[in-house]
């Protein structure tokens, strides 16, 4: 079955005076990662350090971003960052420079297949797809 | 059951202190962020997934947990008000800004050792 997507985070993150887009995007990946728990590792007997991390994020200036410090951030799992151009900067009043707001999207996957085959207890019986005549 | 996921929210009625409203928000805040793919990508069903809600406010007898409810899609939801959130006073206005806490948890029925991770042996 391959690497099966689990779950998608999302998050925003900001920064407002000091112009850094690594911040903003460590912020959005906290901001993503913080406003859950997720436990599928438990739920399915699997290690921890067997979750697959691809963030994905969005800022105006990609190339300012520095995906090391944004790899961080995690504290487990096997972790991929893509910055793409996206996000928002907001001019400021005064001229001085771009507030700026980062989109993170995160996947959690598995590398996982089925052992045991599904259970088939909502369906009535002879009522099964596929099932033999 | 196992827990597949915890997820937080606030939730805030600004200006009526209406502790339902702010509650219905801190669900949707807490749902809105993150997706279970797991249940379309591992063929699992919604319908066999519960949801438990935990809503706190400082005066849970004001919440109407029914339409609290009603903003969870699905997963037969159970919703339980405690005491809890924060109020804010603002004297000028004469009546306080509620912020509500939400706690959503889904559960799922997982056979042990139904599932492995690819490539690696059995013991």
């Amino acid at each position: 079955m391959a690497k099966t997507r689990m779950a998608l985070e999302l998050g925003m993150g900001t920064s407002l005076r000091a112009g850094d887009y690594t911040r903003a995007a460590v912020r959005a990946v906290e901001d993503a990662l913080w406003r859950n728990s997720i436990s599928f590792a438990e739920a399915f007997g699997f290690d921890k350090s067997d979750m697959l991390i691809d963030i994905h994020l969005g800022l105006q200036k990609p190339d300012l971003v520095d995906t090391d410090m944004v790899k961080a951030v995690l504290p487990y799992g096997n972790c991929s960052v893509t910055v793409g151009e996206g996000g928002l900067d907001i001019a400021k009043l005064d001229g001085s420079g771009v507030t700026i707001l980062a989109n993170a999207a995160i996947t959690v996957s598995f590398d996982m297949e089925r052992v045991a085959p599904p259970r088939t207890t909502d369906m009535p019986a002879g009522k099964q797809v596929g099932a033999a005549e | 059951m196992k827990r597949l996921i915890l997820e937080m929210g606030t939730g805030v009625d600004l200006y009526g202190g209406d502790y339902t409203k702010a509650a219905c928000r801190a669900v949707r805040d807490a749902i809105g962020h993150s997706s279970l793919s797991l249940f379309r990508s591992c063929g699992l069903s919604h319908q066999d997934m519960q949801v438990k809600v935990t809503i706190a406010v400082q005066e849970p007898e004001k919440v109407d947990a029914d339409i609290v409810a009603e903003q969870l899609p699905r997963g037969n939801p159970s919703v339980a008000v405690v005491r809890g959130g924060l109020n804010v006073d603002d004297p000028a206005a004469g009546e306080a800004t509620v912020i509500a806490a939400a706690a959503v948890e889904a559960f799922l029925q997982v056979d042990e050792g139904a599932w492995k991770i690819s490539g690696k042996s059995d013991d």
